[in-house]
Order: C-alpha cells, then sequence, then structure tokens
C-alpha cells in the first residue's frame, strides 16, 4: 500500500502500514497490492475474499467508533473536516429534514442540500421522475425557493446539527454563481458550497459550465474569490473527455471535486407518442451508471490533486469500498435513499465494520487501492528512489 | 412516517388484475387517515430502485391490519402480488396529508374512477362511523371492472357508470355528479385527472347553481385560513386526491408536484396527496 500525497490521512494516524515504514531494501511490487494487509498477530478475519467475512463476531459499538472515519475534503486550505466520508446527494434528501423522522440525521458526514438559485424556481413540467432499469430519471429542473428563502428557512436548523450541511450552489451564469455564493458566504449553518455547473435539467445554464474547462474554471475561479467556504465542484459525466475539465477546476481553487451528476437520458411514455418526461430530457441515476461514475472517478483521481467525492449508485457497501479503490475519499448516497431511508448511516457503521475487519484504525489505507501506478510523480517526501 | 416490515396476511384477485393485499403493521395502522398512502419497497431484484406508492384502502386500527388495492401494471405490481402470505415488506407509511371532513357535514359524495376507489374507500369507513351518509359513484370501463359492491359497507349509497354501458349509468361518473350537488355537503375524489378536473369544474360553478352560501360563519373579511392549510381544506366543498409519479415520498426530491393557482409547485406527497379543489391550477398543463 503506497500512501498517496493527495489522498487526506487522519491526524491519528489513519494508515497502518504507511511506506515509510517499509524497510528500504526490501523488494516491492510496482503495483500495491489491492487490499491491505492484516497486522501482524491479527489474522482472524479475511480467509476468503475481500468481502467481510459471514463468521465475524458483530462489533460493538464502541468498536465501530474507535475506527477513525473522518476525512477532510479541504486539505489545501483551512481544513473541511467530516466525521465519516458517507454523504447524502444534493437533491435526493431535501434540506436535511424531510427524512428526519426515520433517519439520524447527526450521523451523516454531510448533508448536500437541494439545488439552490439565486431567484425561486418552479421546476419543470411532470412528469419529473420515472424509473428505468436499475435506475431512475429526473427532471426536477432546480426547484427551489431561492437563496434568501433557503438560507431564512433552514440555516437556523443547520446551525443546531452537529452534521455539516453542504449547499449545492446552480446558477446560469458567473454572476448568479457568484452572487448565491456572497449570500452563503458567513451564514452560520452552511458548512461549505457544492457548485453545480453540470444539472442537466435546465435550459440555458448549469451544464455549459461543466462540458467545458475553461468555463467551468471560470465559474470555479469566481466564486473562489468570493468566498472562503470551503468550495466542492460537481463534474458531468456527459462530456467527451472530463480530464481537462477536472484539471482546470483544481487550478481554479476548488478545494475538493464531486464526480458525477447524472447522464443525460430520455424516457418513452407508453403510447410511444411523446417522450414520458415533461421536460422530455432527465438526468439518469442509480446503480445504472456506477460503471460510468467509477470510470470517471478513477480518471479524475489521477489528474488531480484534491480530494475527490464519488457518487453513482451506491447501494451498499461494496459500492463505497469500491469508489474508495479508484481514488475517492468519500462516497455520496443518492438515489438509493428513496428505496431505503437508513442506507447512509447503516453504510457509516458498516465501513468502519469492514475497516475493523482488515485490522484498520482508519480507511484511508483503503483509498486509491485500484489505482495503476503513477510512474511519473514525483514523490514529495523524497523517499521513492527512481532511477 | 414510520419504516415497518409489514406482513401480508391475505392476498385476493378481486378483479382481472386488480389485487386487495392485507398487511398487519400496527405501527404504520396508528394514527392512519382516509388518503393517506403507504410507499412500498419492493424486493431486491432486477434493480427496482423506487417505492411504491399505495393509498391505505382500509384500516382496521383495532386489529393492526391494512389494505391496499392495486392493479398489476409493471414490474413491481407483478412482484407484489406474488408476496406469500406472512412474507414480511418494507413500508414508509403513513404519508401525505388525508381527507378533511368538516364536522358539520353529514352528506358526503366520493367519486371515484378505476383504481381511484383505493383513493377514497377508506373515507367511506370513517364517514360511517361518525354517522354521515355516503353516496359513492363510482366509474369504470366495462361492467368487469367494476369494484364488487361486497367489499363496501352496506350503509353506501353504491352508484356506478361504465363507460360502455354494461353496467349501470351509460357514460362517465362525472356525468351522475349533478344530481348529487345539492344533496352533498362535501364531495371527495379521486381518480384519472380528466375526471378531476372535469368535477372541479363542476363544484367551482355549484355554489352560483345552488345559490349557497359558504360554508361556516362569517368571519371579518381577510381572516380566511390560508390555501392549503387543513383549515381552508375542510372548508372546501371538492377535495381531490392527486396522482403523480413519485420519487422518495417524503418531499425531498420534489418528483411529485401539481402545480397551484398560486404558482407555486405543491408535492403531491408532502402538501397532498389531497388538495382542496380550488388549489389546484387545472389548466396549467402540468
Amino acid at each position: 500500500m503506497r500512501p498517496r500525497k493527495r489522498v487526506v490521512t487522519s491526524p491519528a494516524g489513519g494508515t497502518i502500514l504507511p511506506a515509510r515504514k517499509r524497510k528500504p531494501g526490501r523488494p516491492r511490487s510496482r503495483r500495491p497490492s489491492r487490499l491491505p494487509p492484516l497486522p501482524q498477530g491479527r489474522s482472524l478475519v479475511l480467509e476468503g475474499s475481500g468481502a467481510t467475512s459471514p463468521r465475524r463476531a458483530e462489533p460493538s459499538a464502541t468498536e465501530l467508533a474507535a475506527v477513525d472515519l473522518s476525512v477532510d475534503l479541504a486539505p489545501g486550505r483551512g481544513g473541511f473536516r467530516l466525521a465519516n466520508p458517507i454523504l447524502v446527494a444534493s437533491g435526493t434528501f431535501g434540506y436535511g429534514v424531510e427524512y428526519g423522522e426515520v433517519v439520524d440525521v447527526q450521523r451523516l458526514g454531510a448533508v448536500c442540500c437541494k439545488g439552490t438559485t439565486l431567484k425561486p424556481r418552479v421546476g419543470n413540467v411532470t412528469p419529473r421522475v420515472t424509473e428505468t432499469p436499475a435506475g431512475m430519471l429526473n427532471s426536477i429542473g432546480l426547484q427551489n425557493p431561492g437563496v434568501d428563502a433557503v438560507v431564512e428557512r433552514y440555516a437556523p436548523t443547520w446551525t443546531a446539527w452537529q452534521t455539516s450541511v453542504i449547499v449545492n450552489v446552480a446558477g446560469e451564469s458567473i454572476a448568479d454563481y457568484v452572487e448565491v455564493c456572497r449570500r452563503l458566504d458567513g451564514v452560520p449553518g452552511v458548512a461549505a458550497i457544492e457548485l453545480n455547473i453540470s444539472c442537466p435539467n435546465v435550459g440555458k445554464g448549469g451544464l455549459q459550465f461543466a462540458i467545458d474547462a475553461e468555463a467551468a474554471g471560470a465559474v470555479t475561479a469566481a466564486v473562489r474569490r468570493t468566498t472562503d467556504l470551503p468550495l466542492l465542484v460537481k463534474l458531468s459525466p456527459n462530456v467527451a473527455d472530463v480530464r481537462p475539465i477536472a484539471r482546470a477546476i483544481a487550478a481554479a481553487g476548488a478545494d475538493a471535486l464531486t464526480a458525477v451528476n447524472t447522464l443525460s437520458g430520455i424516457a418513452v411514455a407508453s403510447d410511444r407518442r411523446r417522450p414520458l418526461l415533461g421536460n422530455v430530457f432527465g438526468g439518469l441515476s442509480g446503480p445504472a451508471i456506477k460503471p460510468v461514475a467509477l470510470r470517471v472517478v478513477y480518471e479524475v483521481a489521477q489528474v488531480v490533486d484534491i480530494p475527490v467525492v464519488a457518487i453513482g449508485g451506491v447501494t451498499e457497501l461494496a459500492d463505497v469500498l469500491d469508489f474508495l479503490a479508484v481514488g475517492a475519499v468519500a462516497v455520496q448516497v443518492g438515489t438509493a435513499i428513496f428505496a431505503d431511508p437508513t442506507l447512509p448511516v447503516r453504510l457509516i457503521d458498516e465501513l468502519a465494520g469492514e475497516c475493523l475487519a482488515r485490522g484498520l484504525s482508519s480507511y484511508q489505507p483503503l483509498v486509491g487501492t485500484a489505482l495503476p501506478p503513477r510512474p511519473d510523480a514525483p514523490s514529495a517526501k523524497g523517499v521513492e528512489y527512481r532511477p | 412516517m414510520r419504516l415497518a416490515a409489514a406482513e401480508l396476511v391475505d392476498s385476493r384477485e378481486i378483479l382481472p388484475d386488480q389485487w386487495l393485499q392485507s398487511y398487519y403493521a400496527p405501527s404504520l395502522v396508528a394514527g392512519a387517515r382516509a388518503g393517506q398512502f403507504v410507499h412500498v419497497r419492493t424486493g431486491d431484484y432486477s434493480g427496482l430502485v423506487l417505492r411504491r406508492p399505495f393509498s391505505f384502502n382500509t384500516v382496521d386500527s383495532a386489529t393492526g391490519v391494512f389494505t391496499i388495492h392495486f392493479r398489476t401494471i409493471g414490474r413491481g405490481t407483478e412482484w407484489l402480488k406474488r408476496v406469500r402470505q406472512g412474507e414480511p415488506v418494507d413500508m414508509l407509511g403513513p404519508l401525505g396529508r388525508p381527507f378533511e371532513v368538516d364536522s358539520r357535514s353529514r352528506h358526503l359524495l366520493l367519486v371515484a374512477g378505476g383504481l381511484g376507489m383505493a383513493g377514497v374507500r377508506m373515507l367511506a369507513d370513517e364517514a360511517i362511523r361518525a354517522g354521515r351518509q355516503v353516496v359513492l359513484l363510482f366509474g369504470a370501463a366495462t361492467a368487469g371492472e367494476v369494484y364488487p359492491s361486497f367489499l363496501l359497507p352496506d350503509e353506501v349509497e353504491y352508484v356506478v357508470a361504465t363507460d360502455d354501458g354494461s353496467l349501470g349509468h351509460h357514460g362517465y361518473v362525472t356525468d351522475l355528479a349533478p344530481q348529487y350537488e345539492a344533496w352533498a355537503d362535501q364531495a371527495f375524489a379521486c381518480g384519472p385527472s380528466p375526471m378531476l378536473r372535469a368535477l372541479a369544474g363542476l363544484a367551482a360553478g355549484r355554489g352560483q347553481r345552488l345559490g349557497v352560501a359558504k360554508l361556516g360563519r362569517k368571519r371579518g373579511a381577510g381572516r380566511s385560513a390560508p390555501l392549503g392549510s387543513p383549515e381552508a381544506r375542510r372548508k372546501a366543498f371538492l377535495q381531490v386526491s392527486m396522482e403523480q409519479n413519485m420519487g422518495c415520498a417524503v418531499g425531498a426530491c420534489l418528483g411529485c408536484v401539481v402545480m397551484s393557482v398560486a404558482g407555486t409547485p405543491q408535492r403531491v406527497c408532502r402538501e397532498g396527496p389531497v388538495f382542496a379543489a380550488e388549489e389546484i391550477a387545472w389548466e396549467s398543463g402540468w
């Protein structure tokens, strides 16, 4: 396991077997092993594959709590530390209050609220959602009461939470984005901003920023100048090559990237006389897009040095581990919440249990294990010698 | 709103492709009122990612059993009809806001079109328990799809219309409504949206045709309850239970909206599914 510099390590000694503990003369394979090895003397688990062993005794709550799941999404500046890497995705959890009766919001790593614009938006005509094979299409069209109403109605509630709230910001022009972020700056309860430059459901704006590296960089830079809040930027998968866009956003000062937004798609009405959705086009989400999201995270994680938050079809722990393996430091759960509202909270415990089973005190060693080695990447510490 | 594992007690095909299922789930039944619904998670097969909403068809709070009534129209309902006795089904409920019956209403007119029966069926029980008189107008395409009368309380006056005239009135159920508009104190409807729109049109002109004053004592001007509040709905002559493609069913995803006259989309799952007819912008094309 080779720790990657851009990967956030916890202060509590996240990695069990960091590279600097490796003996200098010991031969090592170029490719890191898929799974972090168990420390000496811990041989009780991992009898089979990487999956958790069914024979393992259920760890107690205190054991689970001992695992350090914390993650910093803005390691470059100031820091934006979350208690755990399981977030709920924008648009699937409202403003965090809707599911309050069945979900313990306080346990989540963070809540990404519904896309917020400068002015109120009524959204698209109905039907707005439909189920598709292993997924769903939505074309809500950024219905929201506007940034001022959001701040007034929900920020007082958010202030009382220990869970961070990341406000998802959308707009039609750079000026829109800047103004919304200016109004969110300094509001108690608003922990960070996620720039939604990739909403496929609004005609004029949004997506145009996500498909052009220059525009994506420009809007990121403009917002960066406006606010000191941690800044995440959400990438669109609806592009030929996401890497230059990711690089431009990182260079413009984003603290982290979220990958990915929905894939553009359509459904046809049962009478076959028109498209099903009122807006014709919708965004595809759910397990159907997981391979695409994995690919984008895999590509992006190799070209940027800021944290990547993965999103796309997470429905179980295995999906979380997959996304961590391709370089994400955190994941957002979205569509799966609709079927299983308690999933995000359960994933936190399952991830901690997985770390315990592998003898890890942190989940960081699970990050980036499936990424190819980077022969050209210079070592920051100078401990690695490459002729 | 609670998550519960509801246990299937009974499942019957009451009409071709229409099923009536009883579930035991005391925590869902507690406090459930007519017009509310449950959001049902289908089994983890073949990648169905959304739950399915079903109105409470009947609720027996004494035994903790409720029924749902559905037509098999897709993979979700195909799965549901195959659930076996004793099997638990993951449900979220009770959700949405119920029908609001004015305490002074003695005569209730219920109008159901097809599967819309599931939306108003429970209200008939509640009304009869409260000593009200109930006329239930039911419309179906043909006699073969008419809801069996033995599944209704005896006290309900059941009037049927079929599109092809094979049973009862030959025509739409909305043709029958004007005969009862003078008799009824309040009306409650669930069914296809053209039916609801037609009823809303009838209800809007009713006061003028009958020359009746609005229910309720005269209050000072401007003191009327805000549109959409339970008080305002209680005073409305017609309440409709709306249908829309649904995502989360708790108000988070904004997928299931109808346009209100105020121009703000209303969530069917949260502000609805029951709305006063005058809240809905029927001609907005939503």
